[in-house]
């Protein structure tokens, strides 16, 4: 009887130690989510680098208040916030040993006032941000960036990510080796998108006096432009085509009168009255121009 | 007296009592009174600005921001709001000082300057722009006319500086591209994999753009891409090394 009993406890100890140490390794790789409250004043400046993996989303609130809400696992990545007056600074680094293959992950979820500075960074894993106001440097090595309703001096910077631009206002400034740009429906009043292989796509109307640049060393740029638009158009193109489907909208150009001496294939023409200035170019890919239906 | 002689006159004396003669051109010259005027509302305004003015808060944080975005200081700074601070923070700066002659710190600050090279090259062909090989916002002064072949760049007569030309860059490229391999990335394959072949990429793309331009030296648009290229490549190399740091 007592055998047997002690035999039990001995046995229930055991199941309960290997449950426990079975559950210690669950528990350590399981994200925990943690949420900050900041009260700011005026326009406040975000400043996130995120040194590991990691999806960073920001979205706006009437509120003067940021809410910063993380997940990562705890003891794989530090997350460390700090704030400085009107500026939030948050890091996230890795706590894995140099020599591990670490392929940890932070995400952040952000809420922010209307009008907020924002100076985001991340390895992999998309930075979406919507409906904020202000400046804005987003960069990302190979994850994508989706900017939704925001305006502002916008820069953006990706090794291969790609960024989708909805309805974005203010200027917008693209840079990346492999990744494209898609600019749709937007109220820009400047943008310079350049990539070496990435395609570009800019469907919606230019901003009278505007600037606009979009060059791709090997991609397609393709422009769609509307009946009431008014712009300026030249095509520089060094070995690659030029598939213009809106030749009947595009008069002569009636604004360069100077002959140049060139090695590349140049068009020029106008829309309307020709009041922004649009300036397409490729090395060797295509650059497509169309007019929306 | 002449307008000249009156220049030199205010340049020697200022604007204290004039002599007589400088007075009496003073008197028929309305040129030379708008001057004059000028230089008094100067003065006045002069007088009313405060001996010393304080930056504001916010230009010691885009300082920091931008010193935390190149990876030069990691550890928390506390906003320097009085100048009083800085003699207690000596020490701090030395040792930031000292951080930033370390050797993969050096690497990261020379592909910086190649940056600064190769954005005053595209300023120079461009204008003052925002940049990319198409940049119209700007004065075209320097693209109608062609610089020479590779590597007869003259000194510019502005400000006597040799530029260097496309090989030039391409050979500072290709030196910093060198100490990569001793430099371990993130450790990331993902970022690792996206870097390395980014830069399989861009290298691919300047030799294209090189070959071009040496069949055809004169193509400005071909020489536009290539600068626009190696800033793209420097700015790459310059990640690569700062992701091999970040994560040690």
């Amino acid at each position: 009887m007592y055998d047997n009993l002690k035999h039990t406890v001995l046995l229930g100890t055991l199941s309960a130690g290997l449950l426990f140490c079975a559950t210690i390794p669950v528990l350590a790789t399981t994200p925990e989510h943690q949420e900050r409250h900041f009260n700011v004043k005026g326009h406040p400046v975000v400043v996130l680098q995120n040194i590991v993996n990691g999806r960073i989303e920001v979205k706006s609130s009437k509120n003067s208040e940021i809410i910063v809400g993380s997940t990562a696992v705890a003891d794989k990545v530090a997350i460390d916030i700090e704030q400085v007056g009107d500026r939030i600074d948050i890091s996230a680094t890795s706590l894995a040993t140099s020599s591990d293959p670490h392929e940890v992950e932070a995400n952040f979820q952000l809420t922010v006032p209307e009008q907020t500075e924002l100076q985001l960074r991340t390895q992999t894993g998309l930075i979406y941000v919507e409906q904020v106001n202000g400046d804005m440097k987003l960069q990302s090595v190979a994850g994508d960036i989706h900017l939704k309703e925001v305006s502002g001096y916008i820069i953006v910077k990706t090794t291969s990510g790609s960024l989708v631009c909805t309805q974005c206002g203010g200027k917008l400034e693209f840079n990346s080796i492999s990744g494209g740009a898609q600019v749709l429906q937007p109220a820009l009043t400047g943008i310079n998108l350049m990539t070496v292989t990435g395609n570009i796509l800019y469907d919606g109307d230019f901003i009278r006096t505007g600037v606009y640049s979009m060059n791709s060393g090997r991609g397609l740029v393709e422009v769609r432009f509307s009946g009431n638009d008014s712009f300026d158009l030249t095509t520089k193109s060094l070995s690659g085509t030029v598939d213009n489907q809106a030749t009947q909208f595009l008069k002569p150009d009636s604004h360069t009168s100077r002959k140049e001496i060139r090695n590349y294939q140049k068009h020029q023409g106008t829309v309307g009255q020709g009041l922004a200035k649009v300036e397409l170019s490729s090395y060797s890919g295509t650059i497509r121009i169309l007019k929306r239906d | 007296m002449h307008c000249k002689q009156l220049e030199s006159v205010l340049e020697a004396e200022g604007l204290g009592p004039l002599p007589v003669e400088a007075q009496q051109h003073l008197a028929g010259c309305q040129s030379c009174q708008d001057m004059l005027a000028d230089f008094s509302t100067i003065a006045i305004t002069a007088k009313s600005i405060p001996a010393e003015m304080q930056p504001p808060d916010r230009i010691w944080i885009s300082v920091r921001a931008q010193l935390e975005a190149e990876g030069i200081i990691h550890e928390p700074v506390e906003v320097l709001e009085h100048s009083s601070r800085l003699q207690g923070q000596s020490e701090g700066f030395w040792q930031n000082l000292s951080a930033l002659f370390r050797p993969r710190n050096l690497a990261t600050v020379g592909v910086g300057l190649l940056l600064a090279v190769g954005a005053f090259l595209q300023t120079r062909k461009n204008g003052p722009s925002i940049g990319g090989p198409n940049d119209t916002t700007g004065t075209k002064v320097a693209s109608s006319t062609p610089p020479p072949p590779t590597g007869l760049v003259p000194p510019t007569t502005a400000s006597k500086v040799s530029l260097p030309s496309p090989s030039e860059a391409g050979v500072t490229l290709q030196q910093a591209e060198q100490d990569l391999p001793n430099i371990q990335l993130a450790g990331n394959s993902t970022v690792d994999a996206s870097l390395r072949q980014s830069l399989r990429t861009v290298d691919e793309f300047i030799a294209e753009c090189e070959y071009h331009l040496k069949m055809n030296p004169q193509d400005e648009l071909a020489r536009e891409y290539l600068y626009s290229a190696y800033q793209q490549k420097a700015e790459l190399l310059a990640a690569m090394m700062d992701s091999g740091r970040s994560e040690h």
